[in-house]
C-alpha cells in the first residue's frame, strides 16, 4: 500500500523532470496521463484506507531533506543578492542559521516521518484533481504566451512538483519535514509569480517571497521551542498534539499558526496573494483554490485538537473574523476581475480558518465543505478569467458587458461560480450556514469574542453578496433577444478543464446530502477523534444537535441553478420585443457599476492585522 | 393538522392578503394626507387592467428572471410560514432579491441598473440585521427555527425589545417606503429595477410586491406571535407607524441610508444579542 503514497510524491517530481526534456507533443499527454493517474489514486486511496498511515523512511532520506533544505536557503540567499532585496537577504540569513542550528541540535528518533490520515486522504483529493484540471488548462494556456519554448515547459514543470510537494506536505509528520516542504512551496510561488519576468512580476514575486519566509521562520522558530521543551519529545506534529494536556504549552502552535496564516494570506501578509495575479492565470487559479492557500485551513485543522477553546484559538478566531469582514468590503473598490476574486478568497480562507481554529465538530465539517468546495469554484471562476482574459482580452470587470453575448457558456460558467460561492443551494453557502449556525449555538462560550465574530461574519456575508450581484449582473447584460443561444468554442483543452469543474460544481451541489454524512463527516470525526452522528430524521440532516432542514434546502437546490440556465435559453413567443425605455432621450449607455473607495482604508486594516499576529505570538508564549 | 391547513391556506392566499393589505395602505395613507383615497380593492382592478395590456418585453432572460423572483420570493415566504430555518429564510429571500438585481442589470437600461444597485445596497443595508436577530432568536431559543418560538411563554418582543427596534428601523428599505425608498425612487428614477416590465410580466413583480408585504410584516408578527391580542396591536400599530413615516419623510440618498441602518440598527441587534447571550 505505502508505495501508492510514495507514488504520490514522486510521479509528480518525475514527470516535472521529464517534462524538461522531452518534446512538446510528448509533454501534453505525459501531463494528461499524470494528472489521471494521480486522481486514480487519490481516489482510491481515499476509498481504500481506513486507519491512519505512517510511513517510516530511511535515514539516508533525512540526509537528503537536509540537504535540500540548506541548498533551498542558499537559493533565497542568491535571489537576495541578485535582486539587491535587503529584506529578503535578512531573512535567508535568519533562516539559514536557524535551519543550521536546528540540523545540528535536533534529537534524532527513529519516529515517522509521514502521518496519512483522512484529513490527509481529502486534501490528497483536491490537490490532485483540482490542480490536474488546472495542469491540463495550463497546458494550452501556456502555449499562447509570449515566451520561449523553455520557458514554456519550465512553467508547466514547476507546477507538477508544486503538486508532488503539496502531496507531500499535507503528510508530513516531522516539523524538519513539513519545515522543507513548507519553503519548497515559498519557492514555487516565487518562480511561478515572478513567471512573466517583467519589473512588477519580479517585484511581486519577491514579496511573496520574503513573506512566506516570515512564515519559514516560524515554523522554525516552534521547532526550536519544541526542541528545548522537555514535555515535547519527538519533532513530530502526532508527537507536540500527544502532549496537550500535558504540557499546556502553546507557543509552538501558536508560530505554527502564524505560518499557516501568512500562507493564508491574512492581513497584514495578504499583499503576496494580490500580487500574484501579474502571473499567467493557471498560477492564480492553483495559488487560491487547490494548493498555497489551503495550506492555511489545513494547518489549522492538524493543530485545532491542540488550540481549541485556548486563547490562541480566541486570537485566530477574532483575526479571520476581521479578516473575512475587511477584505470582503476592500473589494468593492477593485474593478479587476481577478483582483476581485483575489480579495474573495483572502476573505474566505478567514472563515475557513476561522472554522477550524473554533474546533468544535460542526465547525470542522464546515470548513472542511469550504475547503473542497471553495476550492472547486475559485478554480474554475479563475480559468474562465484566464479564458476572458486570452479570449476576449477583458480584464476588468466594467469592461465585460458584452460577455453575455459574445460568450455565453463563458458568462454562464462565471454565474454559476459566484453564485455557487454565495446562495443556496450551492456548497459555499451551505458552508457559510453553517458557520453561522455552529459559531452562533458556541456562542454563549464565546460571550464578547463570539459577538463580535458573528456579526463580522454577518456583515461581512452580506457585503460579499453585493461584491457577487454587481459582478455577476453583468455577465448577463445583453442587449435585446437572441433567437438562439450559440455556445461559443473555445480550445478543447479549455473546454474538458470548464466542463469537469461545472460538473464538479453541479454535482457537488446535488450530491451534497449524501456527501455530508458520507465524506465531511467522518473526516471531522477523525480530526476532533470524537464521535459525530449524523442521520436523517423527518426531513431533517442532524449533525450532532445541529439540524439542517433538507427538504427546503433541496427544493431551493432546484430554483437557482434552474433559473440561471433555463433564463439564458428560454425564449417567450407571441410576445412583442420594444427597446430600452429611457424617458424619451438618447443616452450614450455604458454599463456602470458601484465603487467604494474602501481600498484608502487597507493601511489601517495592515495595522490591526499586525497587532493580532503580535497578539497571537504573544498570547501563546504568555500561556 | 388545523395549524398545517391554515399555514396552507395562507401561503396560497398569501398574494391576495397582501394586496388587500396594499389596498388598505393606500386608503389610510390618502386619509392621512386628507384624500379619500382608491376603494381598497384598487391593486386588483389595477391588477385586472395590467392583465388586459399589451405585452412588451425588452428579452426572455430579463423577462423570466422577473418570474422568477416572484416563485422564489413566493418559497421563502412559505418556509416562513411553516416554521422553518430563520438563516435559511434570510438567505432565500436574499436569492429572490438577488434574481431581480441580476434581472436589473441584463438589460441595457439605464434606470434599470441604477434601480439594481440601489436594491444590492438595500440588501446590504438590512440583511445584517436580519441575521443578528437571527442569531438572538437562536440564544432564546436555543434553535434556528422559528417555530420554536412556539415554545416560548412570553412573546419575543419582551425578550428581545431591541432585536424588534432594529427590525422596525429596516422595515423601511424592505417595503421600499420613503424615507428609504431608493431602490425604487418613482420621481427619481422611475421605479428601477422593474421599469422594463409591462403587461403580464410586469403582474408578476407587482404581486411579488405584495408577498414582500406579507414577509414584512411576519417578521414583525414572530415577536408578538404568543398573544394573539397583542399580536394584532402590535401589528396595527407598526402598520400605522411605517405609512406614518413614509408620509411624513422625504427620501433620503443611499449613502445616508446605509450609514443610518449601519450606526443605529445594526448596534441595536448587536446589543440585543449580546444581552441574550450574557
Amino acid at each position: 500500500m505505502s508505495w501508492l503514497f510514495y507514488s504520490l510524491f514522486l510521479i509528480p517530481l518525475v514527470v516535472s523532470g521529464l517534462i524538461l526534456i522531452l518534446p512538446k507533443k510528448v509533454n501534453q499527454a505525459l501531463i494528461i496521463v499524470t494528472v489521471s493517474v494521480l486522481s486514480a489514486i487519490s481516489l482510491y486511496l481515499f476509498s481504500s484506507t481506513t486507519q491512519v498511515v505512517t510511513l517510516h523512511v530511511p535515514d539516508i532520506v533525512n540526509q537528503l531533506i537536509a540537504g535540500v533544505d540548506l541548498l533551498l536557503l542558499l537559493y533565497f540567499g542568491y535571489v537576495a543578492i541578485r535582486h539587491r532585496h535587503v529584506l529578503v537577504g535578512i531573512l535567508s540569513v535568519l533562516q539559514l542559521a536557524g535551519a543550521i542550528y536546528v540540523l545540528t541540535i535536533a534529537p534524532h528518533h527513529s519516529e515517522a516521518q509521514f502521518y496519512i490520515d483522512r484529513l490527509s486522504l481529502l486534501m490528497f483529493l483536491l490537490i490532485n484533481i483540482v490542480s490536474g484540471i488546472i495542469a491540463v488548462f495550463a497546458i494550452r494556456y501556456i502555449d499562447e504566451e509570449n515566451c520561449s519554448e523553455y520557458r514554456k515547459k519550465f512553467f508547466l514543470s514547476v507546477i507538477m512538483w508544486f503538486i508532488g510537494v503539496m502531496n507531500m506536505i499535507v503528510s508530513a509528520d516531522n516539523l524538519e519535514y513539513f519545515f522543507l516542504f513548507f519553503e519548497l512551496t515559498t519557492l514555487a510561488s516565487f518562480l511561478l509569480i515572478g513567471f512573466r519576468k517583467d519589473e512588477i512580476s519580479v517585484r511581486n514575486a519577491l514579496t511573496a517571497l520574503w513573506m512566506n519566509q516570515i512564515g519559514g521562520l516560524a515554523i522554525l522558530g516552534a521547532i526550536i521551542y519544541a526542541i528545548f521543551t522537555p514535555e515535547y519529545q519527538q519533532l513530530t506534529f502526532s508527537g507536540l498534539l500527544g502532549n496537550v494536556g500535558t504540557a499546556g504549552l502553546l507557543l509552538p502552535f501558536a508560530l505554527l499558526a502564524v505560518a499557516a496564516l501568512i500562507k493564508g494570506a491574512q492581513m497584514p501578509f495578504s499583499g503576496w496573494l494580490l500580487g500574484a495575479m501579474v502571473a499567467p492565470t493557471p498560477v492564480s487559479a492553483l495559488l487560491h483554490s487547490s494548493t498555497m492557500v489551503k495550506i492555511a485551513p489545513f494547518v489549522i485543522l492538524r493543530i485545532s485538537p491542540a488550540i481549541k477553546d485556548t486563547q490562541v484559538a480566541t486570537v485566530i478566531m477574532l483575526l479571520t473574523a476581521f479578516v473575512f469582514l475587511v477584505a470582503a468590503i476592500s473589494a468593492l473598490s477593485q474593478d479587476t476581475f481577478k483582483r476581485i476574486l483575489a480579495y474573495s478568497t483572502i476573505s474566505l480562507l478567514g472563515l475557513m480558518c476561522l472554522l477550524a481554529a473554533a474546533g468544535s465538530e460542526t465547525a470542522i465539517t464546515a470548513a472542511l465543505m469550504l475547503i473542497i468546495f471553495h476550492g472547486i469554484s475559485k478554480c474554475m471562476l479563475f480559468l474562465n478569467a484566464g479564458i476572458i482574459e486570452h479570449v476576449y482580452h477583458y480584464k476588468e470587470t466594467s469592461q465585460m458587458d458584452r460577455l453575455g453575448e459574445l460568450g455565453p457558456f463563458t458568462a454562464l460558467a462565471v454565474a454559476i461560480g459566484f453564485m455557487s460561492l454565495l446562495l443556496p443551494p450551492f456548497g459555499g453557502f451551505i458552508g457559510k450556514w453553517f458557520t453561522i449556525e455552529s459559531i452562533g449555538s458556541a456562542l454563549p462560550a464565546l460571550k464578547l469574542t463570539g459577538a463580535f465574530i458573528i456579526s463580522a461574519i454577518a456583515i461581512g456575508g452580506a457585503v460579499m453578496a453585493l461584491l457577487y450581484f454587481k459582478v455577476t449582473g453583468v455577465l448577463f447584460a445583453r442587449s435585446g433577444e437572441q433567437e438562439t443561444i450559440r455556445f461559443e468554442q473555445t480550445h478543447p483543452l479549455y473546454r474538458v478543464s470548464i466542463y469537469l469543474l461545472l460538473f464538479l460544481v453541479i454535482g457537488g451541489m446535488l450530491a451534497l446530502p449524501v456527501l455530508l454524512p458520507q465524506l465531511f463527516v467522518p473526516v471531522a470525526s477523525a480530526i476532533t477523534k470524537l464521535e459525530i452522528i449524523s442521520e436523517f430524521r423527518g426531513g431533517m440532516l442532524y449533525i450532532n444537535q445541529l439540524a439542517l432542514p433538507l427538504i427546503p434546502m433541496l427544493i431551493a437546490f432546484l430554483v437557482l441553478p434552474f433559473t440561471i440556465i433555463v433564463s439564458l435559453f428560454i425564449h417567450f413567443r407571441k410576445v412583442d420585443r420594444v427597446k430600452e425605455y429611457t424617458c424619451g432621450e438618447k443616452v450614450d449607455y455604458r454599463f456602470s457599476s458601484l465603487y467604494f473607495s474602501t481600498d484608502k482604508a487597507m493601511p489601517y486594516y495592515i495595522v490591526i492585522g499586525g497587532i493580532f499576529f503580535i497578539a497571537l505570538i504573544f498570547v501563546g508564549g504568555m500561556l | 393538522m388545523n395549524v398545517t391547513l391554515i399555514a396552507v391556506i395562507f401561503v396560497v392566499l398569501a398574494p391576495v392578503i397582501g394586496g388587500l393589505i396594499y389596498g388598505i395602505e393606500r386608503k389610510i395613507k390618502a386619509r392621512m394626507q386628507q384624500r379619500i383615497g382608491p376603494p381598497i380593492l384598487q391593486p386588483f382592478y389595477d391588477f385586472f387592467k395590467l392583465a388586459q395590456k399589451r405585452t412588451f418585453i425588452v428579452h426572455s432572460t430579463h423577462a423570466f428572471l422577473g418570474v422568477m423572483h416572484f416563485v422564489s420570493l413566493w418559497f421563502a415566504l412559505a418556509v416562513l410560514v411553516f416554521g422553518g430555518d430563520f438563516i435559511l429564510v434570510v438567505y432565500l429571500h436574499l436569492l429572490s432579491t438577488a434574481l431581480l438585481i441580476i434581472a436589473g442589470y441584463s438589460t441595457r437600461s439605464v434606470f434599470s441598473h441604477l434601480g439594481s444597485n440601489r436594491l444590492a445596497i438595500s440588501a446590504l443595508a438590512y440583511e445584517p440585521v436580519l441575521i443578528l436577530i437571527a442569531v438572538s432568536l437562536y440564544m432564546v431559543t436555543g434553535s434556528f427555527n422559528i417555530s420554536s418560538i412556539a415554545t416560548l411563554e412570553e412573546p419575543l418582543l419582551v425578550k428581545m425589545p431591541l432585536a424588534f427596534v432594529a427590525l422596525l428601523l429596516v422595515l423601511p428599505i424592505k417595503l421600499k417606503k420613503s424615507p428609504f425608498d431608493v431602490a425604487e425612487a418613482h420621481q427619481e428614477i422611475t421605479g428601477g429595477a422593474e421599469i422594463e416590465y409591462s403587461g403580464i410580466f410586469y403582474e408578476f413583480l407587482y404581486t411579488a410586491k405584495w408577498l414582500d408585504y406579507i414577509f414584512a410584516y411576519a417578521l414583525v408578527y414572530l415577536f408578538v406571535s404568543s398573544n394573539i391580542f397583542l399580536a394584532i396591536t402590535v401589528l396595527i400599530l407598526t402598520f400605522l407607524l411605517v405609512n406614518a413615516v413614509d408620509n411624513s419623510t422625504a427620501r433620503v440618498d443611499y449613502k445616508q441610508m446605509l450609514k443610518f441602518t449601519f450606526w443605529t440598527a445594526l448596534p441595536a441587534a448587536l446589543i440585543n444579542l449580546l444581552w441574550v447571550t450574557l
